[in-house]
């Protein structure tokens, strides 16, 4: 395990806000992938604070989603996949000959744009992740799944069917129940990659109310394409722009005063 | 779509084809019923008074029509010599009269010979005590004086017996239970053996990607077009010859040269039948497993699971309609494989069933009875073809339903299971 105390490069730390130096939850040092001869990220530098909730925006294809495969290693389920540079989820380097990915997947938790309840019950659903961690004890089982359920605003909805099928549920209660799923765990990080894309508004709007309870106590990474949802919920917010990082600082001093043109471009709709 | 392509004409030519499957499908279902259930319905004796002044008395087996060229009939009248004697050919312009006689008796001995009679119940017992040796009576009927009803319910008993005992006078009269039972067995058996080795290939298949997979891919592919007969003989060289006999030679040496492995028996048909039916299972459960949408295999590897788990506790569960769906196929495809089984274990009339109350109640090295042979069996091999080609009928019309029950099984089971993973198709 490497557990050298994490440098802040220069360029990536949080503009702004100097009162308090952020706990960091996870840094990346020059981050390059490549999907066989296309470049998905270039030389990325990033670090996310702890406890924080960090919007990445930017235009479709910039990366994004490919980000949040790097730092999950979910990337190296594709063949021709191919990661530079290094990761660290707090002081473990992902990339690492010694690390074990399912322990890091563990630990780094993601949720996916369409919700993808597995076709078991709502309880095995939350069930699942705590099984493979060795968890048999019935009541043991149950507490956290209820904790879980808590956390992500569904138990009240679906205390009273536990046993039925995760696909009876709405899209929105799908999603909560993928992120209780994801919580149950105990990630460090919780990656959400467009969460809300398949919500309704007032859905959305729930949702992101649940995300602000989430930040309470985890660090989330959130994907999003909808630029007054990265302004309403996100502490930071990165930009990507073709697999680089263009600008990264506090959501409130990106929105109203970028120091990169492409930023300002991208947030006013000029593009993207 | 089907019009805008083809033309009314097109649709027509097409509605027709299909409807010609359909009717084709009938007839066969249709034919099997009528023929196959019609043995078991107690027929009339009739009475025939001849030109010549003679009188038979006994059942009408076969009659032309009268228009044919020289219109006969058969009867069959009483046995007493033994089985299939008594059948005579008489030209219908010899008859002078015909009548059934409410009577008639008709005494079917377990040995199937069949007499009959006209008389009162004093008559009747003197009958019997003098028909009965060496055999003892089966069964005694007035069929001409039965009612409609009592007609279906003797129909019924014919049809139970059939089903529950053991077949007589070299197959030709009894039941089929025997064969019943060895079908199911072996059915039962081969899925045992097939399921496994099917999952575990098709879970390889659908993992590795290369050239060597394409090879295994493609000949697996081949395998399901090999004639079955082909895999009776590599089942009689591998496992018979092969297997059976170093069995014998390792564990059962005191027996030699009596074998106990290395002659033909339950356990190397159905691992012939297992052989003949993997390349189904292997396709059907390989396309299941890569329907199963990516996003649900990186939901589980996101959660911090390995691939192994995965695949155990999400993908295999998800795959299980595909499962069935190859076992559905590979039962079709077993039970209606005759030839190969010719070479691996199955006879004509078999001492013992496959499973009994002895220890240890399955015996895999047992020869045994197949429905399928039966028909062979009824149909061709037998010296009393009157007898033998109802029985056929009624053996395949059995086969098949044992088939369709246990397809029917399994489908029921499938809908269930897709119930729950339909959300996964959209």
């Amino acid at each position: 395990m490497l557990n050298a105390a994490p440098e802040f490069p220069r360029e990536a730390e949080p503009s702004g806000h100097t009162s308090e130096r952020a706990a960091v939850a996870l840094r990346t040092q020059g981050l390059c992938l490549h999907y066989g001869h296309r470049v998905a990220l270039s030389d990325l530098d990033l670090t996310i604070p702890k406890q924080r909730i960090t919007a990445l925006i930017g235009p479709s294809g910039c990366g994004k989603s490919s980000l949040l495969r790097c730092l999950n290693r979910l990337n190296d389920e594709i063949a021709d996949a191919r990661v530079e540079g290094r990761v660290f989820i707090g002081a473990t380097d992902a990339y690492a000959k010694d690390t074990l990915v399912h322990d890091l997947r563990r630990r780094v938790g993601m949720v996916f744009q369409r919700p993808n309840p597995f076709p078991l019950s709502i309880h095995d659903n939350v069930a699942y992740g705590l099984r493979l961690l060795g968890i048999r004890r019935r009541r043991e089982l149950d507490e956290r799944i209820e904790a879980a359920l808590k956390a992500a605003a569904l138990w009240d909805e679906v205390v009273a069917r536990l046993d039925d099928s995760a696909f009876s549920l709405s899209l929105g209660q799908q999603q909560r129940l993928v992120i209780a799923r994801a919580i149950a765990v105990e990630p460090e990080i919780l990656m959400l990659d467009e969460p809300a894309s398949a919500l309704d508004p007032a859905a959305t709007l729930r949702f992101e109310e649940l995300l602000h309870e989430l930040a309470q106590r985890y660090t989330l990474l959130l994907v999003t394409h909808n630029m007054q949802q990265a302004a309403r919920v996100s502490d930071f917010t990165a930009f990507l722009h073709q697999g680089r990082l263009i600008e990264f600082g506090e959501t409130d001093a990106v929105f109203t005063n970028p120091r990169e043109r492409q930023t300002e471009d991208f947030i006013t709709g000029r593009y993207g | 779509m089907i019009q805008a392509r083809f033309g009314a004409a097109g649709t027509w030519l097409i509605a027709g084809i299909t409807a010609a499957c359909l009717g084709a499908i009938l007839c066969l279902f249709g034919l099997l019923a009528a023929a196959g259930l019609a043995p078991f319905w107690p027929s009339a004796i009739s009475e025939l008074q001849l030109h010549d002044g003679r009188s038979l008395l006994g059942e009408i087996v076969r009659e032309d029509s009268a228009s044919a060229i020289d219109p006969a009939l058969a009867i069959r009248t009483s046995e007493s010599a033994h089985m299939g004697s008594a059948y005579q050919r008489i030209r219908l312009d010899q008859i002078a009269a015909r009548t059934q006689p409410a009577d008639a008796i008709l005494i079917a001995l377990t040995d199937g010979r069949r007499l009959f009679a006209r008389g009162d119940a004093a008559q009747e017992t003197s009958l019997l005590a003098e028909a009965a040796a060496p055999a003892s009576v089966l069964e005694v009927l007035r069929p001409n004086a039965l009612g409609f009803g009592q007609r279906c319910a003797v129909f019924v008993q014919h049809l139970v017996r059939f089903l529950a005992t053991a077949p007589a006078a070299s197959n030709l009269v009894g039941g089929v239970l025997p064969a019943l039972l060895g079908t199911l067995t072996l059915v039962l058996l081969m899925s045992l053996i097939v399921m496994p080795f099917g999952v575990a290939t098709a879970i390889y298949l659908h993992r590795r990607r290369g050239f060597g997979v394409r090879f295994v891919r493609t000949a697996i592919n081949q395998l399901a077009g090999v004639p079955s007969i082909v895999y009776g003989v590599l089942g009689l060289g591998l496992f018979v010859h092969g297997l059976g006999a170093g069995i014998d030679r390792l564990f059962y040496s005191e027996r030699l040269p009596v074998p106990t492995f290395g002659s033909g028996g339950l356990l190397w048909a159905a691992l012939t039948l297992a052989l003949l039916t993997l390349p189904v299972v292997v396709v059907s459960v390989e396309e299941g497993l890569a329907r199963i949408p990516a996003s649900l295999r990186e939901g589980s590897l996101a959660l911090g699971a390995t691939h192994d788990e995965t695949l155990w506790r999400l993908l295999l569960p998800a795959a299980r309609p595909a499962l069935l769906t190859g076992l559905i196929l590979a039962v079709a495809r077993a039970a209606g494989a005759v030839a190969p089984l010719m070479l691996v274990g199955v006879v004509k009339l078999a001492p013992t069933l496959p499973i009994d109350g002895a220890f240890p109640y399955l015996h895999p090295s047992r020869q045994f009875m197949h429905l399928g042979f039966s028909i062979y069996d009824a149909a061709l091999a037998s010296p009393d073809t009157i007898r033998g080609v109802p029985r056929a009928y009624a053996c395949a019309g059995l086969l098949v339903g044992v088939v369709l029950l246990l397809n029917l099984s399994a489908i029921l089971l499938r809908n269930r299971l897709r119930e729950r993973y339909r959300a996964l198709e959209t």
